[in-house]
C-alpha cells in the first residue's frame, strides 16, 4: 500500500510540474491569466508538501531525523512558501515562471533520494541542529529568490531602456515591485542566514568544541554570508538601487551555485547529505 | 424585424452631426414621436459625439427604414445631399451586426476606447425607462452588451494606450509598480503635459511640482493641482525630489542636462527615475539615458509605443469581428424563432384547453378513482399531448432559424384549427 508521505509527495510534485509548466506557457502566450492559475496550482502544491513534511516528521520522530529527500524538500518548500508569500506583497505571479522550475528542480532531485537515510548523523541530532537547518534553508530559499527577481529586473530593464516595452515588458512586474523584492528579500534572508550559521557554530562548539571548522561548505556558506551582508550593506547605507544591485545579486548567486556544485562533487564535507 | 437609420464620424461631418444631435436633442418626447410611426414596436435612439443612430423593432422593415430615415432628415435638418451622403439605414442581420460593432467599440473612431458601451447603456435604460422597448430589443441590447464584454475580455482591443498621454501613464506603471505617493515635476505648462498630468493624478500621482521660467506663471498650474510653484534656478533641488518629471518648454536648448540628473540621482538615493520629455525641441539631454536607474522617453519614443498598440488593436479586431458574427448568429436565430412564438402558444392553448374539457367531461366515471388515481390518470393524458406536440414545435423553430416560417406557421395554424 501506497503510504500517505508518499501520495502527498506526488500530488505536490503533479502540482508542481503543472505550474511549471503553466508559468512557462504563460511566458510564451505572454498571458498573465495562465501565471496567475499556475500560482494557484503551486500553492495546492506548497499544501500538499505541508502536510507530506508534517507525516514525515510524525513518521520520522521529528524534523532532525530527516531524511536526504526531505532536506530538498524542505528546500522546495521554502522557496514556494516564501514566495507565495510574497505574492500578498507584490503583484510579481510572472516571477513563477523563475522561481517554479528551481522548486520542481529541487523536488525531482528529492524524488530519486531515499527517505531512510538519515539526513543527520544520529549523534548530532538535536535541536540547536534543527534550528540551524532550517533558518539557513530558508536564508538560502530567499537568496533564490532574490536573484530570479534580480533575474527579471534585467530584462525589464533592458526593455525599458530600449524602448521596446512590447507583450513581453507588459508581462513582466515592474522594475519598483522587483526592486522591492530584492530589498525584502535581503532584509530577511540575511538575518535568517545569520541566525542559521550561528545556530551551528554554536552547535559546533558543544559537539567538537570549537565554534569554526574548516570545512569546504562552511567557508562557502560563510563566503555566501559575507557578500550578502556586504549587497544588504550597501543597499541600506550607500544606497544601492535598481540595476546595479539586480546584476549583482544574479551574479552572486550564479558564482555560488557553481561553488555549491564544485563542492558537492569534489570535496570532502561533513555536510554531506544528500 | 429589425432596423437601424443614422449616421457618424465616418459618414458625415461635424457640422452635419451637430445639426442633428441638436435637432433630436431639442424634441422633448424624441421617442414617443418615433415610437408613433406606423410600424415601429420598439424604439431606442442613440446620441453621442460621433453618431446619431435610431435602432427600432418593426413590422415592415422597408417601409420604416424610409419612415426612420424622413425623421432624421426633418430633424436635423439635412439637405436631401446631405442625406444621401451621410445617412445609412441596415436591417435584419447588417443592423444587428451594427450595433454590435457600435457597442464593442470596433466602429468608434478611437477602436477599443470603453465610453460607447456606457453610452448605449444609457440610451437603453432610457429607452427602457420610457416603455419604448419590448421583448425583441431588451434582448437584443443585452445581446450587444454581452458581445461587448466578450470582446473587451476575449480580445486585446483596449489593452494598450493608444494616446500619448496613456502610453506615459502605462510606462510609468511599469517602471514604478504603484504611482500611489509618487512626485510628479512638470516642467513647462504645455496641453500635452496637463493632460499627462491629469492622467497621473488619476492613477495615484500625488505631490505636484512646476517649474517654470516665471513662477507667476507656474503657479496658475501649480493652484490648480494643488502643488508647488518653483522657477526653473531651483531645478535642481526639484529634480531630486520628483519621481516623474513631464517637460515640455519651447525651450531651444537642453532645461535639463545629463549633468544635472547624475547629480540629483545621488540625492535622491539612487531612486528610480522616470523623464517624460515632450517638447520639440527636445528639453532633456538625451544623455540622461544612459545613466542607470534613469528612463527617458521622447514624444517620438511615446509615438512608437502608440502606433505599435494601434496595429495590435487593429489585430485583435479580427479576433472581435468572429465574435460579433457569433452573436449576430445567435441573435437572429433566436428572433426568427420568436416569429412562431405566437402559434406555439396558440397551439398548447388549444392542446390544454382540450384536455380541460375532457377531464371535466371524464369527472362522472373517475369519480369512483381512489387516491390519486384521477392525478395519474391527468399526467398520463398531458404526457401524450406534450409528446405529439413536441415534434410540431420543434420543426416549426427549426424552419424558422433557417427559413422564412410564414409556410410552416400558416400550415399549422389550419391544420390545428388555430384561428378557429
Amino acid at each position: 500500500m501506497i503510504s500517505p508521505e508518499k501520495i502527498m509527495f506526488t500530488l505536490a510534485l503533479g502540482c508542481c510540474g503543472l505550474a511549471t509548466a503553466g508559468y512557462l506557457l504563460s511566458l510564451l502566450v505572454k498571458k498573465v491569466a495562465l501565471a496567475k492559475a499556475s500560482t494557484w496550482i503551486l500553492a495546492a502544491g506548497f499544501l500538499f508538501l505541508t502536510v507530506n513534511l508534517i507525516v514525515a516528521a510524525v513518521n520520522s520522530g521529528g524534523w532532525a531525523n530527516f531524511g536526504s529527500r526531505h532536506f530538498l524538500s524542505v528546500y522546495a518548500w521554502a522557496i514556494s512558501g516564501i514566495y507565495l508569500g510574497l505574492q500578498f506583497k507584490t503583484k510579481t505571479r510572472i516571477l513563477g515562471a523563475f522561481i517554479a522550475p528551481f522548486i520542481l528542480l529541487f523536488l525531482i532531485t528529492a524524488a530519486g533520494q531515499g527517505s531512510e537515510k538519515s539526513l543527520v548523523p544520529t549523534p548530532w541530532q538535536g535541536w540547536f541542529m534543527t534550528f540551524h537547518l532550517v533558518l539557513a534553508i530558508t536564508g538560502e530559499a530567499i537568496f533564490v529568490l532574490v536573484s530570479c527577481a534580480g533575474a527579471m529586473f534585467i530584462i525589464q530593464n533592458s526593455l525599458l531602456k530600449h524602448k521596446k516595452l512590447g507583450s513581453m515588458g507588459r508581462l513582466l512586474p515592474s522594475l519598483g515591485d522587483l526592486d522591492r523584492i530584492n530589498h525584502l528579500g535581503l532584509l530577511w534572508g540575511f538575518p535568517l542566514l545569520t541566525l542559521g550559521m550561528i545556530c551551528g557554530a554554536v552547535y559546533a562548539a558543544s559537539f567538537w568544541n570549537h565554534l569554526w571548522t574548516a570545512d569546504p561548505k562552511v567557508i562557502w556558506a560563510f563566503a555566501v554570508w559575507v557578500i550578502y551582508g556586504f549587497l544588504l550593506h550597501q543597499r541600506l547605507a550607500i544606497n544601492w538601487k535598481g540595476l546595479r544591485m539586480a546584476v549583482l545579486s544574479c551574479a552572486v548567486f550564479v558564482l555560488f551555485l557553481l561553488s555549491a556544485l564544485l563542492i558537492r562533487f569534489c570535496f570532502s564535507t561533513v555536510h554531506r547529505f544528500i | 424585424m429589425i432596423v437601424l437609420v443614422g449616421l457618424n464620424h465616418k459618414t458625415a461631418s461635424l457640422s452635419v452631426r451637430e445639426k442633428l444631435f441638436a435637432g433630436c436633442e431639442g424634441k422633448t418626447n424624441l421617442l414617443g414621436e418615433l415610437s408613433a410611426i406606423d410600424g415601429v414596436l420598439e424604439i431606442l435612439h442613440l446620441s453621442t459625439c460621433n453618431r446619431v443612430e435610431l435602432v427600432a423593432a418593426a413590422e415592415d422593415a422597408p417601409q420604416v427604414l424610409a419612415a426612420l430615415r424622413s425623421f432624421l432628415v426633418r430633424s436635423g435638418n439635412l439637405t436631401e445631399r446631405e442625406a444621401a451622403a451621410c445617412l445609412y439605414g441596415y436591417r435584419d442581420e447588417e443592423a444587428i451586426r451594427h450595433l454590435f460593432r457600435v457597442a464593442s467599440s470596433l466602429d468608434s473612431l478611437v477602436m477599443g476606447e470603453a465610453q460607447i458601451l456606457g453610452q448605449v447603456k444609457e440610451a437603453f435604460r432610457q429607452a427602457l425607462a420610457g416603455n419604448f422597448t419590448g421583448i425583441a430589443l431588451n434582448r437584443l441590447m443585452h445581446r450587444a452588451f454581452r458581445t461587448a464584454k466578450r470582446v473587451r475580455t476575449e480580445t486585446g482591443i483596449a489593452a494598450n494606450p493608444v494616446s500619448v498621454s496613456f502610453a506615459a501613464v502605462e510606462l510609468a506603471k511599469k517602471i514604478f509598480g504603484t504611482l500611489a505617493g509618487k512626485k510628479v515635476l512638470v516642467i513647462g505648462a504645455g496641453e500635452m503635459a496637463e493632460l499627462t498630468l491629469t492622467h497621473l493624478i488619476g492613477n495615484g500621482a500625488e505631490e505636484i511640482t512646476v517649474a517654470n521660467r516665471t513662477v507667476l506663471q507656474a503657479s496658475a498650474l501649480a493652484e490648480k493641482y494643488h502643488g508647488n510653484a518653483v522657477g526653473l534656478a531651483n531645478l535642481t533641488e526639484a529634480l531630486s525630489d520628483a519621481d516623474i518629471v513631464i517637460s515640455s518648454t519651447g525651450a531651444p536648448e537642453y532645461i535639463v542636462t545629463a549633468e544635472m540628473v547624475r547629480q540629483c540621482l545621488r540625492k535622491r538615493k539612487n531612486r528610480l527615475l522616470f523623464l517624460i520629455d515632450i517638447a520639440v525641441p527636445r528639453d532633456i539631454d538625451p544623455a540622461a539615458d544612459d545613466i542607470s536607474n534613469v528612463y527617458l522617453y521622447n514624444i517620438d519614443n511615446l509615438q512608437d509605443i502608440v502606433d505599435e498598440n494601434i496595429k495590435n488593436r487593429h489585430r485583435e479586431a479580427l479576433k472581435a469581428e468572429q465574435i460579433v458574427e457569433e452573436e449576430v448568429a445567435q441573435y437572429s436565430k433566436w428572433l426568427k424563432e420568436l416569429k412562431v412564438v405566437p402559434t406555439i402558444v396558440s397551439l398548447r392553448n388549444k392542446a390544454e384547453s382540450i384536455v380541460r374539457m375532457e377531464m371535466i367531461k371524464a369527472q362522472g366515471w373517475m369519480a369512483k378513482f381512489e387516491n390519486g388515481d384521477r392525478e395519474k390518470v391527468e399526467a398520463l393524458v398531458n404526457g401524450i399531448v406534450n409528446k405529439i406536440l413536441h415534434a410540431p414545435v420543434v420543426v416549426m423553430k427549426e424552419e424558422s432559424s433557417e427559413f422564412n416560417s410564414q409556410d410552416i406557421v400558416a400550415a399549422v395554424r389550419q391544420l390545428f384549427r388555430l384561428d378557429d
